[in-house]
Order: C-alpha cells, then sequence, then structure tokens
C-alpha cells in the first residue's frame, strides 16, 4: 500500500442511495470545492469545508427520497447546477440553492439515475433511468425512450463526432451492457460478473466511448466501444471483496485513480495508466470503515491538495486527506477544540432531548387511553444472491443502525453459515417439525451481516415442491426497540443465478434438450411468481412477451424460459430442472386455482447424453473425492513428529496429495452423485416408466465408485 | 478492527511441533530461561539460547541446534517447573504423564522424585501456598488435588467434583497467604483455603485457563469462548468469541488473551475492550511471560503449534500504531470528533423513532388500515415463572396485556439449555396468542438470570417492538411446594443441629425457593417450620423439617441436593462450622461398588502390566533372531516374523486392554470421589476439613466400613 491517508468526519445525514454525493467544480479563484449531497429524507445540503468544519451553503427541506444527483453546466460554464431526482420528480438548484428547474415526469417507477448533457449552443439534454426504461428528454420534452430487458443499473452518455446526436452505454441487470442512439440499439455485450456501476474516465474526449465497470462480484473491468462492437474486459478481479457500491475518480500527484467503494466498507484507490486504460490498475490504497459506501469522490474540498470524499449507506460524511496535510498541523488546534466541544454539547443536548421523549414515550405505556404507536421502519436493506458452484444461498442485510442480533425462523431445515464477526447458533424448537430457528449474535457496532443458507439435501427421492421460506428479525443494538421483519423466499433451484444471453451458441455443446409446455388461464403476472419459488434473483419484469435464459453454476446445464400470457415453455438439459419447475407449476396453480395443462416432452436418451456432459468433471470429482480421503488418512498418520526439511518419507501417490493438501480442500462428490441420481428417478417419473428400486440402488452403488461402464449401461437401458 | 502491524521483537523457529498447552518456561540454571514444550507423544524439547545444558538424559536435537530433546516412555500430559528444592534457585522440572509425575532436575540431570498419581495429572502449578514457607506441586487430577514438596511427600489433598482445568496459587482474601483457585470442568472455580473450599463461583462452562491479574483480580477464560476478570470474586467482565481462549497473561496493564487459532488480542484490563491484535501463523499451543531476552522486564512469549515463537514486549500505548502520529491532540480531537459522529447519529435514529411516534399518535386503534408496525402505546409485557410437574420442568409464561401477540421470544440464560445459552419459541402462525411459554429446564441448581427479549405486535406486522425484561431464577427453582401431609419421609436423610430463628430461615427459604406464595410465620411463638418439596427433574421429594429444639432434617435421596442445602443455608446463617449426620443409602452402595471395582482394576492392572512385559521382552529377543535369519534361512526367517507379527499383535490387545481397565479406573475413582465430595459438602468448616482428611486416609488403607462411618457421621474423631 503505498498511500496513507487519514479520516477526517465531516458530518452526517440521511440515509444515502448509491452515488449522490458529487463535488462541485471550484469557482473563481478559491481552489477549494463545494459538495452536494442528496439523502433519503430528501434533504439537498450543499456545503463546504472550512478547517475541517463543514459549513452550510445550503440546505432544501425534506421531501421524497433523493436517488440521484448529477451535475451539470448551463452553456458554457462549468458544470455547477445540481440536479436531483427523488421519486419521478427532477429538480435543478444553482450553487446558491435556486431552484431553476422543476419538472414531474410521466414515469411511474423512481428514477434510479440520470444524466445530463448539455451540448454547446444548443439546448440540453436529459436522460432518465427509471425501472427498465430508459427515456432521454430535449430541452425537457420527451424524445425517445427506450425498454431493456432488466433493470437499468447505471448509464454514461457519449457525444457521437459530427453530430447532436448522443450515445448512451447503459447497463442493465443480470444482462450486461447496451449502447443506444436514437433510441435504438446499435450494440450489446453481455458480462456475467454482474456489473453495477460505471465510471467515465475524466479528460477523455467524450467522443471515445470507454467506461470503467465495478461488477457485483467484487470484480473490476472496462466497457470499449470499437470498430462497432461493444467489448467488456475484467481488470480485477473480485478475489472476496464485497460487491461494488460505488466509483468515482481521485486526482493526486499528476495520477488518476479510480475510486471505489464497496458494500463490505472496504474503500480502494487503483492507479489508471490515463494512456494506456487495458492495463490493469494497481492497487494503492485501501481503507476500511465498516459499513456500505455509497459515494466516493475526490476533490479538493478542504485544503488545496486533492483528498477522496465519502458517504456511507448510514450517512456518515469524511474525508480521507493524505496523512502528511493531517499531522502537518495546517489546522490551529484551538479551532479543533473548539469544533469537539460544540459537538459534545450539541450530542449533550440530544441526549438530554432523548431521554425526555424516552420517557414521554415510556409514560404512554402505562396510560389508559390507549393510542397507536407507529414507529418508523427501521433502514434495513437486505438481498438474496443467488448460488455459486458450491450450492450456498447469501443473504446480506444491511443496517443504518448497529444490529444485536439476527433471529432466524425457516419452514425448512437448512444448513447455515454466518461472518465472522457473529456467532450462529441453531436452537432446537420445541415443535419437532421441519422448521428450524437460529440466532446469529452480532458483535458490537455490526452494520452488515451476511448469512449463507442451503436446503440440507434429505437423499429423498422427491425432487421439490416449493421453495423454503425464511423469516429473519432484524434486533437493533440500542435504540429503537423494535425488530424488523426481513421475509425471503428461498428458491428450489437455487444453482440457476448465472444469466446467460438468449441467443448463446448452445450448439458448442451437444445438448439433448427436454421440454415443458404449459398452457392455461394465467397471467405473466403469475407465473412470474410461481418461478419465484424455483429460481434465484430477480426475473424480469412481466411484459407482453418475456424469455430468457440461465445457467447452472455447478453442472453448467442451461434453462429457457419463455412465456407469454397463457402459455408458457421450458426448455432444459437438466431433466430434473423440468421436474421441479412442473412441480412447483402445478402446485402454485392449484392453490390458486388456476387450471394448466402440463405436457413434457423428455426424450428418451436424456440422462445418458445429461451424463455424457458431466463425465469429466464427474471423474475429476470423483479423484478429488478420494484424495481427499487420502488426505485426512496421511493427516492422521501425525507425521510432522519426524519433521524435517523435505517433509513425510511417502510413495509417489501419497505424496503427491499430501503435497497439494492445501488446495484440496471439498468436493462436490457426493452432490453430484445426488444429482446424477435424481436426473435417472426423474427421468422415469416423466417418461412413466416405473420406478424400480433395485435399479437406482445399483445406479447409486456404481455411481459411489464411479463405474463409468455400469452407469452409462443403466442410464441406456429403455434407450432405443 | 484490524489486524495491528505491530511487530514481534524476537522472533525463531523451533523446527518442531509444539502440543498446545504443555508449554512451560523455566530457570533450569537459575538465571537463563528456557522454553520447555511437549514435542509429540512422549518428547519433551528444552530450547537453551543461552548455552546448552550439561549432557545427560537430553540429547540434541536434529532439527534445530539450540534445542535439546528429552524422551519418556510416557505421554506427557503436563509440563511445570519451580524452585522446589529449597537449596537453589533452580527451576525443576514437573513432568505429568497420565498416571505418574516426574520431578527433574535438568541442571544436574537426576531426578528429584517420581511419584505415582492414580486420579491421573491434568495440570500442574507450582507456588507457595497458605502458611508453607516452601514451594510446592500442585498437582490437579481428574476429581482432586493434591500438593507434594520437593522430596515427594505428600503435603495435602482434597477432592473437587469435576476434572481439574487449570489451576493458579492466588491471595483471594488478601491476608497474605496464597490461596489455590481451582478451574473445573464442571462449570466451578472454587477457592481451596487451608485444605478447605472457601468460595465457590459458578460459571458457564468448563474453566480452561485462569491467571492473576493483580492483588485482587484474576483472568478466568471458558471453554464456550468466554473471557474475563473477576475482581474480589465479582466479575468485572466478560466477552465472548467463537474461539477457545488458551492462555491469558497480564502484560503491560493489559490482559493478553491467545485463542487458539492463533489470534493474541491485548485487551483493557477494566472494561476488556480489544486495543490491539495480532494474528499468527498457525494455531497457538501456549503464551507465556517470561523475561526471554534477559532485559528485566517479561515479555509475552507465544508459541504456535508449529513451533513457531514469537516475543511481543509489554503493551504501550505508543506502540499500537504508528508511533509518531499518534499522540498528537490534533489526531485525539480527531478521534473524540469521530466517536461524537457516532453518538450523535445513534441518539439522532432514536429521536426520529420518537418523533414519528408522536405524530401518528392521533391514530385511533379502530383504524382499519393499520400501518405494518403500529401497537397500542399501552401494551405492557408480564412474565411470570410457573412449575410444571406435568412436563418436569419450569414454565416461563410471557404475556400481552392486550390483543397484541407474542411473534417470538429469546431466551437468553447460561447453563440451562442444552443447545448453547439461547431458546427461541416462534409459533406457527396459527398458534400466536398473547401468551407463550417458555419451558426451562436448569440442570443444577445456581441461581441463574433469565434474560428474555420477546417481540410483540400484530400477526401481520412487518415490524415488532421488542420488550426486554431479566427474571431472576432463585437457586432451587426446580422445586415445587406442596402442602400435602406426608408420613413416610423415606430413609435418606441428613439432620443437623442450628440455634437460629424460624424466622429467618423462612427468609432463607423464601430467597432461594420458586414458591407459589410466600411462606409466612403466623405468629412469634412459632418454632416450627416444615416444607415438603417435589422436584421437577426427577420427580423425587424434599422434606425440609425444621424443629423447635434447633433440630434440623433434610430427607431426599439425594445426596448432593443435601449438601447444597446445607451448603447454601450455611452461607445464609454465616455458619463457621457444622456438624451433621447423614444416612444416605443410595450414596453408601455405590461407594461399596466403586471401592470393589477399584481394588478389582487395581488388581487387573498389574496383571497386565506382567503380561505387557513379559510379551515385549519375547520380542525384543525375536526380531533380531528374525534379522539373523535372513543371512541363512529366509523360511525360517518368514515363521520368525510371523510370531513377532502374533506376538505384536497380542501387544496390541493387550494395549487395548489396558487402555479400557485404565478408563474404568479413571471413572470408578471419579465417582468415588463425587460421592467423597458430596460427603464433604454435609459438613461446614472444620468438619468438613476433618472429613476430607479421614476419607483420604480411609481410601488408602481400603477401609470401606469407615468411609461409611465417615459419610455417616461425619469425622468423630475431631472435636
Amino acid at each position: 500500500m503505498d498511500y496513507d491517508l487519514s479520516r477526517i468526519d465531516y458530518g452526517i445525514c440521511g440515509i444515502t442511495y448509491p452515488d449522490t454525493l458529487k463535488i462541485l467544480p471550484p469557482s473563481g479563484q478559491k481552489m477549494e470545492q463545494k459538495f452536494a449531497i442528496g439523502d433519503k429524507n430528501g434533504v439537498l445540503q450543499c456545503l463546504s469545508i472550512k478547517d475541517e468544519e463543514p459549513v452550510v451553503q445550503f440546505k432544501t427541506l425534506p421531501g421524497k427520497p433523493i436517488t440521484s444527483v448529477q451535475l451539470a453546466s448551463s452553456v458554457g460554464t462549468q458544470a455547477d447546477k445540481i440536479f436531483t431526482a427523488s421519486g419521478n420528480e427532477v429538480k435543478g438548484y444553482t450553487r446558491k440553492g435556486k431552484v431553476f428547474l422543476s419538472i414531474e415526469t410521466s414515469l411511474t417507477e423512481t428514477i434510479t439515475s440520470m444524466y445530463l448533457h448539455f451540448r454547446c449552443i444548443i439546448g440540453s439534454d436529459l436522460i432518465l433511468c427509471s425501472g427498465r426504461i430508459v427515456t432521454y428528454y430535449r430541452d425537457l420534452r420527451e424524445y425517445n425512450s427506450y425498454i431493456c430487458d432488466d433493470r437499468v443499473l447505471d448509464i454514461a452518455a457519449f457525444a457521437v463526432p459530427n453530430s447532436t446526436r448522443v450515445r448512451l452505454l447503459v447497463l442493465i441487470a443480470n444482462k450486461g451492457a447496451i449502447l443506444l442512439e436514437n433510441g435504438k440499439l446499435i450494440s450489446r455485450t453481455t458480462i456475467p460478473s454482474g456489473p453495477s456501476r460505471l465510471a467515465v474516465p475524466p479528460s477523455t474526449h467524450v467522443t471515445d466511448i470507454i467506461a470503467f465497470y465495478g461488477a457485483g462480484d467484487g470484480s473490476i473491468g472496462i466497457i470499449t466501444y470499437e470498430e462497432l462492437t461493444l467489448s467488456s474486459k475484467c481488470l480485477v478481479d473480485g478475489r472476496g471483496l464485497g460487491s461494488v457500491v460505488c466509483l468515482g475518480w481521485y486526482f493526486n500527484n499528476g495520477n488518476y485513480h479510480l475510486s471505489v467503494g464497496r458494500h463490505d466498507g472496504s474503500i480502494q484507490l487503483y492507479l489508471v495508466d490515463m494512456e494506456n486504460f487495458g492495463e490493469k490498475p494497481r492497487l494503492k490504497y485501501t481503507y476500511f470503515c465498516g459499513e456500505p459506501v455509497t459515494s466516493v469522490v475526490g476533490g479538493c474540498v478542504g485544503t488545496e491538495e486533492s483528498e477522496l470524499l465519502v458517504a456511507t449507506f448510514s450517512g456518515r460524511i469524511f474525508g480521507l486527506r493524505s496523512s502528511h496535510l493531517v499531522t502537518g498541523a495546517k489546522v490551529p488546534q484551538d479551532i479543533l477544540a473548539t469544533r469537539r466541544g460544540k459537538l459534545e454539547v450539541e450530542v449533550a443536548r440530544l441526549e438530554k432531548q432523548t431521554a425526555n421523549e424516552r420517557e414521554k414515550y415510556q409514560r404512554n405505556t402505562r396510560s389508559l387511553h390507549a393510542g397507536l404507536s407507529t414507529p418508523p421502519l427501521l433502514d434495513i436493506q437486505y438481498e438474496l444472491l443467488g448460488a455459486t458452484n458450491d450450492g450456498w444461498q447469501e443473504v446480506r442485510i444491511t443496517s443504518a443502525v448497529p444490529l444485536d442480533m439476527l433471529f432466524i425462523n425457516s419452514n425448512k431445515k437448512l444448513a447455515m453459515q454466518t461472518d465472522t464477526a457473529a456467532v450462529l447458533s441453531i436452537c432446537s424448537s420445541k415443535e419437532a417439525g421441519p422448521d428450524l430457528l437460529a440466532s446469529v449474535r452480532c458483535q458490537a457496532g455490526t452494520r452488515r451481516v451476511w448469512v449463507k443458507m442451503r436446503e440440507i439435501s434429505n437423499s429423498s427421492t422427491e425432487s421439490k415442491f416449493e421453495g423454503s421460506r425464511v423469516l429473519i428479525y432484524a434486533l437493533p443494538a440500542g435504540a429503537p426497540r423494535v425488530a424488523r421483519l426481513v421475509t425471503l423466499k428461498l428458491p428450489a433451484l437455487p444453482y440457476y443465478s448465472s444469466h446467460e444471453a438468449l441467443e448463446k451458441d448452445f450448439e458448442k455443446r451437444e445438448r439433448v434438450w427436454c421440454q415443458l409446455e404449459i398452457s392455461g388461464n394465467f397471467s405473466v403476472a403469475e407465473i412470474t411468481s410461481w418461478l419465484t419459488e424455483a429460481l434465484p434473483g430477480e426475473l424480469p419484469r412481466p411484459a407482453s412477451n418475456v424469455s430468457f435464459t440461465r445457467s447452472h453454476t455447478l453442472l453448467d446445464t442451461i434453462l429457457v424460459c419463455q412465456y407469454e400470457r397463457g402459455h408458457a415453455t421450458f426448455k432444459s438439459d437438466n431433466v430434473s430442472t423440468i421436474a421441479t419447475i412442473r412441480n412447483i407449476v402445478s402446485n402454485c396453480s392449484v392453490e390458486k386455482s388456476i387450471r394448466v395443462e402440463m405436457s413434457c416432452d423428455i426424450p428418451d436418451n436424456c440422462c445418458l447424453a445429461s451424463f455424457k456432459q458431466l463425465e469429466d468433471k464427474f471423474k475429476r470429482e470423483y479423484k478429488k473425492n478420494k484424495d481427499i480421503i487420502l488426505k485426512n488418512a496421511i493427516s492422521m498418520l501425525d507425521l510432522d513428529s519426524s519433521m524435517n526439511e523435505e517433509g513425510p518419507i511417502l510413495c509417489q501417490d501419497y505424496a503427491t496429495v499430501w503435497d497439494s493438501r492445501d488446495s484440496i480442500n471439498e468436493t462436490q462428490f457426493e452432490e453430484l452423485v445426488d444429482i446424477i441420481l435424481q436426473w435417472y428417478l426423474d427421468w422415469r417419473t416423466l417418461s412413466l416408466l416405473e420406478n424400480f428400486n433395485n435399479e437406482s440402488t445399483k445406479l447409486k452403488v456404481a455411481l459411489k465408485e464411479c463405474k463409468v461402464d455400469d452407469i452409462i449401461k443403466i442410464l441406456s437401458k429403455n434407450v432405443p | 478492527m484490524q489486524l495491528s502491524t505491530v511487530q514481534p521483537v524476537f522472533k525463531l523457529e523451533l523446527n518442531h511441533k509444539i502440543t498446545p498447552d504443555v508449554v512451560t518456561i523455566a530457570k533450569y540454571d537459575g538465571t537463563h530461561p528456557c522454553l520447555t514444550a511437549s514435542a509429540g507423544y512422549d518428547k519433551i524439547i528444552i530450547h537453551h539460547p543461552h548455552g546448552g545444558i550439561a549432557s545427560g538424559r537430553a540429547q540434541r536435537s536434529q532439527a534445530h541446534g539450540e534445542v535439546s530433546e528429552l524422551n519418556l516412555s510416557q505421554a506427557v500430559i503436563a509440563l511445570a517447573a519451580g524452585p522446589l528444592r529449597p537449596d537453589t534457585g533452580r527451576d525443576m522440572l514437573l513432568i505429568g504423564s497420565p498416571t505418574q509425575i516426574l520431578a527433574y532436575d535438568v541442571h544436574d540431570n537426576t531426578d528429584l522424585f517420581f511419584k505415582e498419581a492414580p486420579d491421573g495429572v491434568n495440570v500442574i502449578t507450582t507456588g507457595f501456598f497458605g502458611k508453607h514457607t516452601e514451594t510446592l506441586a500442585i498437582i490437579g487430577g481428574n476429581s482432586s488435588v493434591q500438593a507434594i514438596d520437593w522430596e515427594g511427600n505428600e503435603v495435602f489433598w482434597n477432592v473437587v467434583s469435576g476434572k481439574v482445568c487449570a489451576m493458579i496459587t492466588f491471595d483471594f482474601d488478601k491476608d497474605g497467604e496464597n490461596e489455590l483457585l481451582i478451574g473445573c470442568d464442571d462449570s466451578f472455580i472454587r477457592v481451596l483455603k487451608n485444605n478447605q473450599f472457601i468460595a465457590e463461583i459458578a460459571e458457564t462452562g468448563p474453566i480452561l485457563c485462569l491467571s492473576p491479574v493483580n492483588e485482587v483480580r484474576f483472568a478466568y477464560g471458558l471453554a464456550n469462548g468466554t473471557i474475563g476478570i473477576y475482581e474480589e470474586g465479582i466479575r468485572l467482565w466478560r466477552v465472548k468469541s467463537k474461539q477457545n481462549a488458551l492462555a491469558l497473561q497480564w502484560s503491560g496493564d493489559t490482559l493478553a488473551c491467545c485463542w487458539s487459532n492463533g489470534r493474541v488480542d491485548w485487551r483493557e484490563g477494566t472494561t476488556g475492550r480489544v486495543l490491539r491484535r495480532v494474528q499468527m501463523r498457525a494455531n497457538a499451543a501456549a503464551m507465556l511471560l517470561a523475561d526471554y531476552r534477559s532485559v528485566g522486564a517479561p515479555d509475552l512469549v507465544c508459541v504456535s503449534d508449529k513451533g513457531e515463537v514469537l516475543g511481543y514486549p509489554p503493551y504501550q500505548e505508543n506502540t499500537s500504531f504508528n508511533a509518531a502520529t499518534k499522540n498528537m491532540p490534533s489526531d485525539e480531537d480527531r478521534l473524540a470528533i469521530t466517536e461524537l459522529f457516532n453518538k450523535k447519529q445513534a441518539l439522532m435514529v432514536e429521536l426520529q423513532h420518537y418523533e414519528a411516534n408522536a405524530a401518528s399518535g392521533s391514530v385511533s386503534l379502530d383504524n382499519l388500515e393499520r400501518p405494518a408496525s403500529a401497537m397500542p402505546t399501552n401494551t405492557r409485557l408480564q412474565v411470570a415463572i410457573l412449575h410444571s410437574p406435568e412436563e418436569a420442568c419450569l414454565q416461563l409464561a410471557v404475556s400481552t396485556n392486550n390483543e397484541t401477540v407474542v411473534r417470538a421470544a429469546l431466551v437468553l440464560a447460561e447453563g440451562i439449555f442444552e443447545s448453547g445459552e439461547t431458546f427461541i419459541r416462534h409459533p406457527q402462525p396459527s398458534q400466536l396468542r398473547s401468551l407463550l411459554h417458555v419451558p426451562l429446564r436448569p440442570p443444577r441448581d445456581v441461581p441463574v438470570d433469565v434474560h428474555i427479549k420477546a417481540l410483540i405486535g400484530y400477526p401481520d406486522s412487518e415490524q415488532f417492538h421488542i420488550f426486554e425484561l431479566t427474571k431472576q431464577l432463585p437457586r432451587f427453582a426446580m422445586y415445587q411446594s406442596f402442602t400435602k401431609e406426608v408420613r413416610n419421609k423415606g430413609n435418606s436423610y441428613v439432620t443437623f443441629r442450628i440455634t437460629e430463628r424460624v424466622q429467618r430461615i423462612c427468609i432463607w427459604v423464601n430467597q432461594n425457593f420458586l414458591l407459589e406464595e410466600e411462606l409466612n410465620i403466623e405468629s412469634e411463638e412459632t418454632k416450627e417450620l416444615h416444607v415438603n418439596l417435589l422436584c421437577m427433574r426427577d420427580q423425587s421429594y424434599l422434606y425440609m423439617d425444621f424443629a423447635a429444639d434447633g433440630q434440623v432434617k433434610f430427607s431426599t435421596h439425594d445426596i448432593r441436593l443435601a449438601g447444597d442445602l446445607i451448603q447454601s443455608l450455611a452461607v445464609y446463617l454465616n455458619l463457621t462450622d457444622l456438624q451433621s449426620v447423614a444416612q444416605f443409602p443410595e450414596a453408601e452402595k455405590k461407594l461399596r461398588e466403586e471401592m470393589e471395582h477399584v481394588s478389582q482394576i487395581g488388581e487387573m492392572r498389574s496383571r497386565l502390566a506382567a503380561e505387557t512385559a513379559e510379551r515385549a521382552q519375547l520380542i525384543t529377543a525375536l526380531l533380531p533372531a528374525a534379522q539373523d535369519a535372513a543371512a541363512y534361512d529366509l523360511r525360517e526367517m518368514l515363521n520368525r516374523y510371523k510370531e513377532v507379527v502374533m506376538l505384536n499383535e497380542e501387544l496390541l490387545t493387550g494395549c487395548y486392554i489396558r487402555r479400557s481397565t485404565q478408563e474404568q479406573a479413571v471413572a470408578s475413582l471419579k465417582s468415588l470421589h463425587t460421592i467423597l465430595q458430596q460427603a464433604v459438602r454435609l459438613r461446614v468448616g472444620k468438619y468438613s476439613k476433618a472429613v476430607v482428611a479421614a476419607s483420604r486416609k480411609a481410601v488408602q488403607a481400603n477401609n470401606i466400613e469407615a468411609l461409611i462411618k465417615i459419610i455417616q457421621v461425619g469425622d468423630s474423631l475431631v472435636t
């Protein structure tokens, strides 16, 4: 780590959404810049920093939550106009705080991001994203719009050379990025890591379409448009870092740095080579602030030297300054002391006020006249992620107040894991039912916690009929003494979390498709809600005709869903997937008392074909499984007591296992055995063949011992 | 909190695997400390950086130049060292193996003594104890403690009710003499003074480590990951971790704690706040205090199980982070400002909560559109504890005073639930009521604080109000009173005589039992008190009769319960001495069986040992013969090897048998000691001490009848 920055706290505001803090360009002679921040209470503040103390330039009244803040310039000047989006409204403020623009759009959903593009000489462009729609306003009139396949996450605009047109680079949830021009798609690319934020390098030509992205899995990459194709490249791997919430730029020592704020509370600075963007950015600095970071931007806020300004989810605003500036005693000691004193007085006053209110509140509980207490909902965000190849599904919970404990109830038995900062204990339930109770006790000051869950495979031969319902009660450590209930649904097919392009070239692999056709009197919304029982992550919003493709993260099998009102088609090369969807749809439709017709088309050789696809992986996992058993046996021998330089003396096979003991840890062999067995059983069920018990036992034995010929023999019975 | 970047002041590799917790540092020549550890089953390594030790039994290690190896024929369970011999200042090494203890003078290469320890050896400590002027070696066994002097003579012996896991000598009552603090796996810390237990601190898990802090404080660590500090018998703080604490040391006014996963943290002595934290590269094996660099102040010596040794100097404020920037007053201000913002933020959230409350205060109850977080303002939570003989437990009834429901109840109490310390009730949506029962089954008779967090709201709420309550369960909460007149009170009882007004006893009963209605003495004249109780655990009866003449009779079949009652009463009435007469046929019968068992096993053990020795001899003869045969006759060689293999198998079977008899012997001894301990607890003060001494004598003489007599009447020889 090269840089040494230290934290200076400036102030607090309400809960902030990603990228709602912006630094205004310097005005006039002064180097010091002001910044604007909008929060969930709808308050937009413009602040400047004098001697580490924030000075309010202007502050608006509370209103609808501010979801986006952007800067733009009027003709010919610097970008010093502040625009805020809240709900479906857009407001524009001058740097003095005067509202000069206020429009209410006809959008039905909250504006999630916006972009303002002011062309020289003529008028201005405003681009708003809400839900799946990108709307383009020219001179405040709707010009065109485009409906994307999924939610729009972020957007960037680029000018087209020698033209007044604008090209838009749009990040779409679960899909990747597309490039729009004039409301028409001109190019698209898929990015499997799930990008969430864009950052356009400063000081490039506005015509070069190039942008960095930060992704849900923590990785950072670049999107470029060259020779009429949009392409992406991953530059920095996630390596266990939290998902990227915001990106910014930080200029220091003549170098540009990409600043990254993550959900796990870490902030990184990467040095970017401005001459060659494809070069891997170098990590220069990391800071850990303990709660999700919503904005990181660089600018000369406090001093004449550039510093990093950070806003967090719960509304803390602080700067990261070079240490030599902090210790360089630029700020007189007494100013700091008075600031501290002022704060102390304020906190004391607040304490008193709170104590008063608390007493009033408690007095109410003893009064005979019953009012109704309706405290606001705790600010808790949660997110359920789809399973990666180990089958665990992760729930992330973020709270504005420190959490004391989570209390989890599920209607099925689940295996669970949690953060290192928390203690998980599974409690015995009094009723000997299938439900599960668990508590997660958090360390002091925990504001974000994850819990991983997976269903315990109970080796039953039935495929699943429903997902599991999980209730999480989040109990804060201090006041207010209320517990928020979070209800989650764990899908029955958690592995289908990876999104694929529809037109993906499936023919690379010889796939044998099983197909399920459903028709009946159901709406698209209904079938979408049924599918939430089965599939992880967000499903596309109901439209007249929906189609999407997911792939299995462990087996790499594909599920293609296509549905419209009254008719749905599911295609997969995994027979169990089809069986599960069939069960779930029939279950849900019965519940809703909707009649549906279902027909399956299961090829006779589907199991065999699927197994052949998997054969190599299966063999590999079998070997790995054996190695692990061997490794455990060797470690039990306590060979280290004869420790010498070369390690224990073993025969070659054993020595290879022993040498790679750290790398072989877990295997999915057992899981694969279960999956293949399930294929076989589902195939027999769906093909209306009788299930012979001894046949499946034989298969199980063959699978456990990895007798490939036997397996193929059993699977290819009944195959003409 | 991130890991601190503090660097160790010294670092060395022993190139040996270290068995966790079997490590000590001793000055074998009187001046230079040497790290001594068990490296594997029966090997002891001694690290002597300050010049070699006299070659003797110890051999120079191949793996490391400054390490000597010492091989024993037995497993090494515990190591300790101390200046036992009064004539030299040199430390003697004490090696504990499963059944023996060996004192070895490393410097002179002589054995000091060698002693059988039939109770097993779990921990050894050395130090001054009580009025004894010389350093004693104190050995904690499976259910006993024993102190021996430098010649191997027994100084005292006492029974403890559990396996001894940790021991320190510590001046608990500040009288200038050391007491012995004993941590057992039955979750008690006991204080032994003058061969008599003077205090007992109930903890929530097996005690793994104890460490003195200063004159009045000591630190403790439990197997459930808790560590904490006691000051004069009162807990100052405790914190819980997922890991187990391996060692605690007081270093530089901070409590250094070494966790089994190799993390070491320094904590503030008064609050337990973590000041800094480091992580070793492997799991930890030990952490000791020693002046290993010879600089005059002890360093913290951390040893990992891979043999890495790291030394840290005593904690100092400015070495924790950047020495230069830390002490700047402006930094202090900035940190304070950050902290103040934290506070302000929390207060603002709370205030917002109340404000929103006040704003919606006018909403009437009849409003059909109820917000997802609503609740009547005058909702209260009531908690009661009931006996439930049908389900053999206590029922904690949690209820609200209106139509809101108890959505869930979390009960936090330590040592009550089998699965950890929380118990949750979360009724099915169809069974939501405003009343919820939580079953409690305290397994032992200690007072417990039960913390209840109840989530209250409407069945369809999205947010629930948390109600928190704490309820104290009295010590004997599992006993329900009944008023029926009983004639036959069983033949198990203990009687004693006290001179105390029955009114005071009445207060004791009310304090320590959970009675449906408080016991009241009708008039001043009442001299007698009879209480009939039913135990929820096994539906057995307990009768307490306090007669007018001061004669007290507790009738119960459970000798342990009788002891608990007497101890509790003695503490309450401040009795220094109490003699009693007991009749517990069950315990006596068990005692006879165990004594029988122990002596049988003893015989069997010596026979087996002889057999094993014989076979081992044979093998040592056969093996070279087989090797010789290889030179002239291959068939002959094969035959001989076959014999060796056969013998070897026999030896192995013999070994299994020996092991299981050993286990049996340990178990028998343990239950024998438990009964004796319970007999001790029927008396108080000098009488209980006399029982210990007499029963020790009787056990050694294998005199069952005398033992029974002791249980019944105590040691009547003491007057």
